[in-house]
This record gives structure tokens, C-alpha cells and sequence, in this order.
């Protein structure tokens, strides 16, 4: 092991190097600047920069190489020499993987290496000419070799960049001046990563959604923690879940100003009742409402505004009181079939409100097809296949549609040409409720309004982890033999992982179950929070190590417990307690420095969690 | 080392691209859009209002859909509008160096037009037949239908299955879903048989969707069962290679219908490859080895009278071969569907690169050209590692089952003039593999790799006839371009293991330096190669020219 202050340093260091996405001269210097305060850790220093330029995606590789640049231009000395050991396989490796734009700005940049720096009175290269030459070497070998094959093959050109385009525009100075890159494939599902791509809105759109952004995760935070307290409040657990869907909705898609402005209504609307302790601050009053440019019913769709607006008229006291049934109501309501277009005089005065500035579409169905005959919700059930199946096939009574239930359906060629739209229902209206990220269908039952929460907790989650993810090197994954394969059972997106945290992992882990359990596992998802990630194990004073589960998706810290709110290596917890139980809040006592003996602190390493059966990588 | 593409397209060349305005479309109920889009070009779909699905898969109303590289059609029930506009023009240029990527159509498409004669009502009911078949089966306590889907070339079987797929999918069930075409990758590479349960959506913009990664995905990640089968057709040596693979698939198939109550309940689709509809010699053989392996109870045809016709009198209304067959009386029946008009040949071209971007999708991910799209679903980056192995260290075999009309083809290789392979005294062993031979032969160390040689064609041709020979050092250098599945199986497995052997993944041959015995590989995870034993898919799919680059 190395010395300990190095590795902390290192650490710093490496986490502000994953920040750095895109070629920010501010970030870069600032990268300089640290490297310049520690040259004592050069080559801890160094060591983090060459792994992260090989772990990191191939968009990121040239800002992580710009910092390079930087600091053996400005700082020189100790990290020529460190850098310089490894140059040829970080550059070649780099260069291998990024598109053929990036390539010149690699090509560039080693050209600048073989000079002196600019203004400086050392007369040597940046490098030691025997490191660039031997890239440059290798590099032109590359080319004549492709070169000589492609006349050879006698074949064209062949250009295989792979869909990204970098940044142009600066040709000299390697590092370069501050410019958005505007190739961020990761930013598609950035959080509040606005997209450079598309021209502005209004006037500084990335305030606004950046505090919009704010309001939104403060609501969230505070509807959470009324969540933990009344856990059974049905009230409070539909605001979460709206407050999750709008988040992620916010998350994957462009919002025009007039949404963004609705949103921020929302949230000014929900803000205000709060008695609790929430923080929120308050939204910023609007500007007055402008008729919307085109039709956008797109992102709040009408469900999540239904969703939104119970949670809001159960919790507030609406100037116009809703009948009590009404929130139960509105979900289905778009796809009630109606006879008119005129919205259903019932309406909340808010649906309403939006309707009328076009934010909505009108209350009435898509045309159906199956003519009138399509059956009232409330026989829907009827059709869900999973009840279907456990009945035995004795026809729906309700089935009011021409032919009826699928048992009809003969398997036959003539029969195939039967039209039988009938049927379609089952496919589309028996499922009314729509998620409006990926179109999947959920029953208008309340097993399908939880099965859909939990979906949405899905796709929020999952978003969150993507944008975790662009930090780090995505890989294929190998594919599982056969043993493996014939023991997995698919997991769904509807099995909420959320409040499982420490036990059944979806239907991916559900093979461990049957194995002996007697140690039970022990970990939990490594926090995304960097000042979480960095506390240490409050009685060992050691940190945690990330390893990557494939079963849970997701980085977990293995043999550690959250106890009161602060995470314990689950082995010295134990160590620690074990004379008998704990009182009730009681916390161990830290120990400060150094453990007192090596020995005394074992790491369960036979812990059964999650991964064990499959790979285990440990986060670079 | 090879680093293709250097300095040799310059960005300054990409037209100037004249976007089209989006344009709108409506669809009357029952009807379908059908498009076209080159490779290098992309549009994006919104739907606006009322429901629409693109093969089975439902659309989200107002999510941006990005397509390229795809002959498609959204088809709707009740009716919608859709959005189509233009992409950002990809980057990659086609093969040809042109970039006429983009068509006259809407969004540029190089085709697009709305159809309301689609078959899709016949095979929403084939989808109800199948449910009514499972229902009884599962009071009966039966197994769920068993599909196989038939019917030549562009027929649309796999959109069939698709379809099937995806309607199962949303009543909660589970199909197995069995590709047994080895032109067509599901979920991977071409040159793979593969099985795999869907429980969740599929992709729209991505077809089958992804299997896992490292990191999470938009669109719950699949989870397949490979083998490799690096021929392009099923009839390659009389069926030698395909049918003990198709029978290994089918047992693993068989066992995981047992154990699985899910799967038990919904049954198999098979998608088999179209050459077996096409009337060559072997293939009823081949497709009878294929319904009694996986017990099929149905078989659907498609877009082949006298295809129909022979199945009809074959196996119409006999008993299925499951063992539970005599308990239940279960008998196949044999049904034929429409073919879409839709459906459209899709030429040689087309279906090369269609298997490159497979390929490449593997290693890199899905690389759409995002830019201005921050709410495309489906676009990940991966970073694959690129490393240089001693060609040695590596335990590689190489199929050497020579069909006659591949065989000019394959001698053509210009790359290879120039090791002197040609020089090489031809005639030394009389085994039919003189292809095979030439190959391996490189200029070095002549005679002890001809000893060693017969030894193992000894071996392999004493043991168990299995067509599968170790590729000894040094590195032929028709390596280069091609893929390498690493298998399951240890390096000092019998052929037969090898073969029958389910794979972890695939290697791509950036360069061989034949003189170093080094090859520069591209390997999906970093970190070392596993040691085992692999097969060169030499043959199939043809070789990916400058993946690294």
C-alpha cells in the first residue's frame, strides 16, 4: 500500500476527473491547478489520470487527455516522467477507440509534445523525443498498413467513425478554449444536462430548469420523508409517485418554456400547502400565461397531471371543492369513451385550466374501432389475461363485443381471416393506464396502478443510473452458460427494487433464495452522494469498496449495514454488538486512528450477496 | 497494428445536408405506415396521437423514435398521427463512399407510404388462437404452444415473431423465443443460434433489444442462450454442424420449460431461417429434425403455397412428439398466414450491413447519432478494450465444412497473394479440406505444422467426425476482419464439446502480425481473454473491415 495521504489525494482527484465530460477549459485548468498544489502525489496523480483515460467512454477521452496536455505543459517536471512511462499505451489505446475527428486532435496535440512549450526557456520538448517518436511510429505504421490493404482490396474507402462528431473549430492550441462539446450521446438522459444541440428558449433556459430541477428534488425529498414517517398514507405515497414521474419525465425530455412554466406552477402549487419541514424554496412567481406555440400535450400527459393533481386536491384545499369520487375518476378519463370532445363537466378546475391553454388534449377517447359495443371499464377486468387464466374458460358474461373471448378463436387458416377487433381490446383498452415513457400498458385496476408506480420507480431509477453510468466504462456483459441460463428467471420492470433493498432482488436473485441463506446478505447500493461515499466506516475508520453487481444493477457496498443512518462495515458492527444486543439507538463507539489490532477486524469475505454467483468487478 | 480510417475521410466532405421539414402523417384504423431508411441516415417518429406499434411493440405517445438502417412499418388499430422528421446525418458513410443516404420520403426516407391492406388482423388472431391454445393448456396443465414460423426469405417471419412476441408479452406471459437463423442475429452477432424469454417490452427502435451490459438500459436488457453456427445457411455439410446444435438448443430449450412455470405456460416461438423454406435438397429433413427436437405443436407458413402444402400432408393433425403428446392427444396443426405487402427483399447490401451494425452494436453499443436528441430510449455508449494476444496462447478452432458455392468466394482473398500461400506445395495431405490447409500454411515453419497437422486431423476425424479443427500458429491471416466466439467449453474439450457448447461472447480480429504471432483483438470486456476454447467464425458473418476505427 501506498501512502495513505496519496491515495486520498488520488481519490479527489479521480472523482473530479469523472466530472469532466466535456472539454471545459475552466475544468482543465482547475485539474492543472490541483496537480500543481501536489506534486508530492505525482505519481498517484498520474496513475489516476492514465486509469481514468483508459476507463473512461471514448467521448471523454479527450478532455481526460487535455488534462494531460495541461499539466506537463504548465507543471512539467515530475509528471513528465511519470505520464511518459505509460504515454504509448494510454495515447494508443485512445486513439484506438475514439473517431476519426478526435484522432486530429490527438495528432495535433502529440505534434505540440515534440516541441518545447511555448514561451518557456527549456529548449526540450514537452516530452522526451524517444516517447512521441515511438507513437508516432506506431501510428504511421497503422496508416501505411491500412493503406497497402485497402489497394489491395481494391476496395473504397471505408469509414467506420462511429456516429459522433467533436467539436471544431480550434486547430492550434491543443487545450483549448472553453466550447460545449456538442456530442454528448450521455446527455440524452443527463439530469438537467440541458442539451447544447437545440436552440434556446426564452431566456436562460438552463436557470430555469436547473431550478426547477432544484424545487422538484427538494419536493421530492421532503414527500419522502413524510413517506418514511406515515409509510401507509396512501395521499402521500400518490405524491411521491407523481413527484418521481414528473421528475422523470423532466429527465428524459426537452421541455419548451410553456412546459417548463406549467411545471413550475405545479411545483409552485404543491409547495405552498406543505406544512412540514420542507425546504422547498419557493418557486419564483410566474410570468403570465401565454397561449402555448404548438400543440404540446406531449409532456405532462394527462395521466400525470390526473396523478399530480389528486395528490394536490387531496392535500390542499381546492377553491372549488372536487367531489370525492373525482380523483378515482380522472386516471381513466382519457380513455373513457365518449361521445362528444367536450371535456366531462366534472372536471377539476386545473385540468380544466390547462385544457384550455391547449395543454391537454380534450377529454375524449381515440376513435374505437369495435364500434359501440366496447365494453364499460368496469367489465375490463374480466379481460386481464392473468385472471382469464385462472378462471376456467366459461365465456365473460360481460363480454359484450360481437365475438367475444378468445377461446373462439379456432386454429385454423380460414379462421385467420376473420376479423375479430373484439379482441384487440384485450391488447389495448383493457389495459387504459400507459406509461407514458415506454407505451406499456397497465390494467385500470388498483394492482395495475401500483404494478405501474413501481414501473415508474423503474424508469426513474434506471435513469438515475444512467446518468451514474456515463462516468464510468460500459462493456457487454458475456453471455451466461447454459446451467446458468436454465436457472434465470426473466425480472420485470414492475417489481419495485425500492423497498427491497436488502432482501429479494426481483426475480433475478430469486435462484439465491433457494440456497442456504444462513448468513444473511449484507450489503446496500453504494450512495450516489460523493461526501457519503467517502465517509468511513464509523468504527473502523476504513472506506467502503464498490463492487458492481450485475444482479442488482447497480454498485453496491458488500458486508455493510445501515444503522441509524450511518453505514457500518456489517463485520465490525457485528464485532461490536455482538456481547449482546444493542439498545435501541445506541451507536457504537468510534474508534479513532488506527484500528487497535489487525486481526481484530475481519471482512466477511463467504457473505453470500447478490453477484457472487455472477462477476464481480471492482470499480476502477 | 491497424488503425483503418486514419486521416483518410475528412469531415469537410459531409454534404451539406438539406433537411426536410417534418412532416405529418394520418393513419386510418387498420392501417400501417411503411418506411424505409438507408444506413447513415436516421429519422425520428413521434406519434401525436392515438396508438400505434411497430411490430407488436406500442409506441409511448410523444416520445422521439430514432430509426436508421431499418425497413419497417408502424401499423395502428385505431387510428393515429404521426410526426416523421429528419435526423442528424450519421457519420458513417456508406460503403460505396457515397452518401445518398437520404431519399425523397418523408424525413428522408428513401421510401415511405401508407398501406391499409395489411395482414395483421390474421396474425393479431393467430395471437389469440395461441392464447386460447395456452389457456386450455394451462387448465389442463398441459405445456404452452410450441410455434414454428416457416416460409421463405423476406417473408416476414421475424416480424411475425416479433409480433407474437410482443402480444404475449403484454398479457403477461413469457415466450421462449428460439432464432434459429444464422443470417439473422437475435439479440447478437449473425452466425449464432440463440434462445431467449421475453418478459418485457422489446426495443422499438432496436428490434429484439439488447442483451446485458455492464451498466443499465433503458429497455430491460434480454437475456440470451448462444451458440455459435459461424455458417450462413442451415444445409452447410448436409446439416452436420446445425442439427446437434439445434438439438443441444432444444434440450437446454426443453429444460428450462420445465423448471419454469412462466415459460411452461406460453410456450415456444421458433424462427427458423428461410432457407429451409426454400425447397433445397435436406431441408424437410432439417425442418422435421427441427419440429421433433422442439416438439412444436404449431406450425405457421408463410408467403409459400407449396411449402404449406407439404407440411399439411406431413404433419397435419399427427401427434406432436412431446412426451405428453399420448396423455393429452396433443396434435401439430399446420396453418398459413398472409405474407405483408410490406414485406420487401431486402438486397445484399442491405443485409451486409444490417449484419455489420449487429456487429458493431455488440462491441460499441448503440451508437444512434444522438446529438440534438436527448430523449432518444435507447442509446448507449460501450467501451469495448482492444489487446494483443500471442496467437498461440489461444486454443482456436475453425469449421471445415466446405459448401461448393461458397468455395470461389472464399478463394478470392487478395490479402493473402502476398503471403505466398499460393507457392506452397498444395497436395500435401488428401483430406477434403484443401481450403482449410492453404490457409493455415503460412511461410515459416513448414514442417512441423504439417505433422502436427495430420495428427489432429487424426484426431478429429477418429474421435467423432465432427468437422471442427484446431487452428495451430501461426496467426492465418484471414483472421483479420473476422469474428472469434469464445465457447464454454475448456480448451481441452473433444470437438464435439467444443460444438455443442454455448458461447460467452465474441472477439474481433483488429490485425495479425503473422511474423510476431500476435494478433490485436477487440474483446467486449477489458481484462484478459477467457481461456477457453473458441471458434473462428471464418465463413460467416463475413468479415467487418475497420470495426476498430
Amino acid at each position: 500500500m501506498s501512502n495513505p495521504v496519496s491515495d486520498e489525494v488520488a481519490e479527489d482527484y479521480k472523482s473530479s476527473l469523472e466530472d469532466l465530460t466535456n472539454n471545459d477549459r475552466f475544468q482543465i485548468s482547475n485539474l492543472t491547478v490541483i496537480a500543481k498544489e501536489n506534486t508530492e502525489h505525482a505519481e498517484a496523480i498520474s496513475k489516476v489520470l492514465e486509469d481514468h483515460i483508459r476507463a473512461t467512454p471514448p467521448p471523454q477521452k479527450l478532455p481526460a487527455l487535455y488534462v494531460v496536455d495541461s499539466i506537463v505543459k504548465n507543471v512539467g517536471t515530475p509528471y513528465t516522467l511519470f505520464l511518459g512511462r505509460k504515454m504509448y499505451q494510454t495515447f494508443i489505446n485512445a486513439y484506438t477507440l475514439v473517431d476519426p475527428q478526435t484522432r486530429r486532435k490527438l495528432d495535433e496535440m502529440l505534434k505540440t509534445w515534440k516541441e518545447p512549450v511555448p514561451g518557456s526557456l527549456d529548449k526540450r520538448p514537452v516530452f522526451p523525443p524517444h516517447i512521441t517518436r515511438d507513437i508516432e511510429n506506431a501510428l504511421i505504421k497503422a496508416r501505411t498498413a491500412f493503406l497497402h490493404s485497402q489497394r489491395q482490396r481494391g476496395q473504397p474507402e471505408i469509414n467506420r467513425a462511429r456516429g459522433s462528431v467533436t467539436p471544431t473549430g480550434w486547430t492550434n492550441s491543443p487545450t483549448p478554449p472553453t466550447m460545449p462539446r456538442p456530442n454528448q450521446p450521455y446527455a440524452n438522459n443527463g439530469q438537467g444536462i440541458p442539451s447544447t444541440g437545440t436552440p434556446p428558449h426564452g431566456h436562460r433556459p438552463d436557470a430555469e430548469l436547473a431550478s426547477l430541477h432544484r424545487d422538484l428534488e427538494a419536493l421530492i425529498a421532503s414527500a419522502r420523508n413524510d413517506f418514511g414517517n406515515n409509510p401507509f398514507n396512501q395521499t402521500i405515497q400518490q405524491r411521491l409517485k407523481s413527484l418521481l414521474d414528473l421528475q422523470g419525465i423532466m429527465q428524459r425530455q426537452q421541455l419548451s418554456p410553456e412546459e417548463r412554466k406549467l411545471v413550475r406552477d405545479q411545483l409552485a402549487s404543491l409547495t405552498t400547502p406543505q406544512p412540514g419541514p420542507s425546504a422547498a424554496p419557493v418557486p419564483t412567481p410566474t410570468p403570465p400565461p401565454q397561449p402555448p406555440a404548438q400543440s404540446l400535450p406531449s409532456i405532462l400527459n394527462s395521466e400525470t397531471i390526473a396523478e399530480l393533481l389528486k395528490a394536490t386536491g387531496v392535500n390542499q384545499t381546492p377553491a372549488a371543492p372536487i367531489p370525492p369520487q373525482m380523483p378515482n375518476l380522472l386516471p381513466q378519463m382519457p380513455q373513457m369513451p365518449s361521445a362528444s370532445s367536450t371535456p366531462q363537466p366534472a372536471e377539476s378546475p386545473l385540468i380544466a385550466a390547462l385544457r384550455m391553454r391547449g395543454l391537454l388534449p380534450p377529454a375524449s377517447a381515440p376513435p374505437m374501432m369495435g364500434s359501440n359495443a366496447t365494453p364499460p371499464p368496469a367489465s375490463l377486468p374480466f379481460l386481464i389475461p392473468g385472471q382469464l387464466r385462472s378462471t376456467p374458460p366459461v365465456p365473460t358474461p360481460q363480454a359484450s363485443t360481437p365475438v367475444g373471448h378468445s377461446s373462439t378463436v379456432p386454429m385454423t387458416t380460414t379462421s385467420m381471416k376473420i376479423p375479430r377487433m373484439g379482441l384487440v381490446v384485450s391488447l389495448y383498452e383493457a389495459k387504459s393506464n400507459r406509461c407514458g415513457t415506454c407505451g406499456r400498458r397497465f390494467p385500470a385496476t388498483d394492482e395495475g396502478r401500483e404494478k405501474k408506480a413501481r414501473h415508474l420507480d423503474w424508469h426513474f431509477k434506471t435513469n438515475q443510473r444512467m446518468v451514474e453510468a456515463t462516468k464510468r466504462a460500459q462493456t457487454r456483459s458475456w453471455y451466461v452458460d447454459e446451467g446458468d441460463w436454465v436457472q434465470s428467471r426473466e425480472a420485470d420492470d414492475d417489481q419495485g427494487t425500492a423497498d427491497t433493498e436488502a432482501n429479494a432482488e426481483g426475480a433475478a436473485g430469486a435462484d439465491n433464495n433457494g440456497s442456504k441463506q444462513s448468513p444473511p446478505k449484507q450489503w446496500i447500493r453504494a450512495p450516489n452522494d460523493a461526501m457519503l461515499r467517502n465517509t468511513p466506516c464509523p468504527i473502523c475508520q476504513e472506506k467502503f469498496e464498490s463492487t458492481w453487481s450485475e444482479e442488482v444493477q447497480d454498485w453496491i457496498w458488500q458486508d455493510a449495514v445501515t444503522v441509524t443512518g450511518r453505514v457500518y462495515h456489517a463485520s465490525c458492527y457485528d464485532e461490536v454488538t455482538k456481547d449482546g444486543p444493542a439498545p435501541r439507538g445506541f451507536t457504537p463507539q468510534a474508534r479513532t486512528g488506527t484500528p487497535d489490532s489487525v486481526l481484530g477486524k475481519r471482512k466477511a469475505e463467504g457473505i453470500e450477496s447478490p453477484g457472487q454467483k455472477v462477476r464481480i468487478k471492482t470499480e476502477p | 497494428m491497424s488503425l483503418p480510417g486514419l486521416e483518410l475521410t475528412q469531415p469537410s466532405e459531409e454534404r451539406q445536408h438539406v433537411i426536410a421539414p417534418p412532416s405529418q402523417i394520418t393513419l386510418n384504423s387498420g392501417s400501417e405506415w411503411r418506411f424505409e431508411v438507408a444506413f447513415g441516415h436516421t429519422i425520428r417518429v413521434k406519434l401525436l396521437t392515438g396508438t400505434a406499434e411497430l411490430f407488436g411493440t406500442e409506441l409511448a405517445e410523444s416520445q422521439t423514435y430514432t430509426f436508421t438502417g431499418t425497413k419497417a412499418a408502424i401499423f395502428t388499430w385505431h387510428g393515429c398521427e404521426l410526426e416523421i422528421s429528419a435526423g442528424e446525418p450519421s457519420s458513417t458513410t456508406t460503403v460505396d463512399g457515397s452518401t445518398s443516404a437520404a431519399g425523397h420520403g418523408a424525413g428522408g426516407c428513401q421510401s415511405e407510404y401508407t398501406s391499409d391492406d395489411t395482414p395483421m388482423m390474421e396474425y393479431a388472431n393467430m395471437h389469440f388462437a395461441l392464447e386460447a391454445i395456452r389457456e386450455e393448456a394451462a387448465s389442463e396443465g398441459k405445456d404452452g404452444p410450441r410455434v414454428l414460423l416457416l416460409g421463405p426469405d423476406n417473408a416476414g417471419k421475424t416480424s411475425l415473431a416479433k409480433i407474437l412476441t410482443s402480444y404475449a408479452t403484454k398479457l403477461g406471459g413469457q415466450p421462449l423465443v428460439v432464432n434459429l437463423d444464422p443470417t439473422e442475429g437475435m439479440l447478437n452477432v449473425p452466425g449464432t443460434l440463440s434462445a431467449t424469454v421475453f418478459r418485457t417490452m422489446l426495443d422499438v427502435e432496436n428490434g429484439w433489444g439488447s442483451s446485458p451490459m455492464s451498466g443499465p438500459s433503458p429497455v430491460p436488457v434480454k437475456l440470451p442462450l448462444v451458440y455459435s453456427y459461424p455458417l450462413p445457411s442451415p444445409l452447410e455439410g448436409e446439416g452436420s454442424v446445425y442439427r446437434p446444435i439445434v438439438s443441444r438448443l432444444a434440450l437446454q430449450v426443453t429444460e428450462r420449460m420445465a423448471k419454469d412455470e412462466d415459460v411452461r405456460k406460453t410456450g415456444i416461438i421458433v424462427d427458423a431461417p428461410g432457407d429451409l423454406s426454400s425447397g433445397k435438397p435436406g431441408s424437410l429433413e432439417m425442418i422435421n429434425h427441427i419440429v421433433t427436437e422442439f416438439a412444436i405443436t404449431n406450425i405457421v407458413v408463410l408467403g409459400s403455397e407449396r411449402l404449406y402444402s407439404n407440411m399439411v400432408k406431413s404433419y397435419d393433425n399427427k401427434p406432436s412428439s412431446s412426451a405428453a403428446a399420448v396423455v393429452f392427444d396433443e396434435r401439430v396443426s399446420v396453418v398459413k398466414l398472409s405474407k405483408s405487402g410490406g414485406c420487401v427483399d431486402r438486397d445484399a447490401l442491405f443485409l451486409k450491413k444490417t449484419r455489420e451494425s449487429q456487429i458493431r452494436s455488440y462491441f460499441f453499443g448503440n451508437t444512434l447519432p444522438t446529438t440534438t436528441l436527448p430523449t432518444s430510449t435507447s442509446a448507449i455508449t460501450l467501451s469495448p478494450s482492444t489487446l494483443q494476444v500471442d496467437f498461440a496462447s489461444l486454443t482456436v478452432y475453425n469449421y471445415t465444412v466446405v459448401s461448393t458455392e461458397d468455395e470461389d468466394e472464399d478463394d478470392y482473398d487478395p490479402s493473402q497473394l502476398n503471403t505466398g500461400d499460393s507457392f506452397l506445395p498444395g497436395g500435401n495431405d488428401n483430406y477434403s479440406d484443401v481450403k482449410q490447409e492453404t490457409d493455415r500454411a503460412a511461410p515459416l515453419p513448414g514442417i512441423v505444422g504439417l505433422s502436427s497437422d495430420h495428427t489432429t486431423n487424426a484426431n478429429s476425424y477418429s474421435s467423432s467426425n465432427v468437422p471442427l479443427k484446431r487452428v495451430l500458429p501461426p496467426a492465418p491471416s484471414a483472421l483479420e476482419n473476422t469474428l472469434i466466439a469464445i465457447t464454454h467449453a475448456s480448451t481441452s474439450a473433444s470437438p464435439a464439446d467444443v460444438r455443442d457448447a454455448s458461447i460467452k461472447g465474441f472477439l474481433y480480429v483488429a490485425n495479425v502480425d503473422a511474423d510476431k504471432g500476435k494478433i490485436m483483438l477487440l474483446s467486449p470486456i477489458r481484462g484478459t481473454i477467457p481461456a477457453q476454447a473458441m471458434i473462428w467464425a471464418r465463413r460467416w458473418p463475413d468479415e467487418v473491415v475497420g470495426l476498430v476505427g
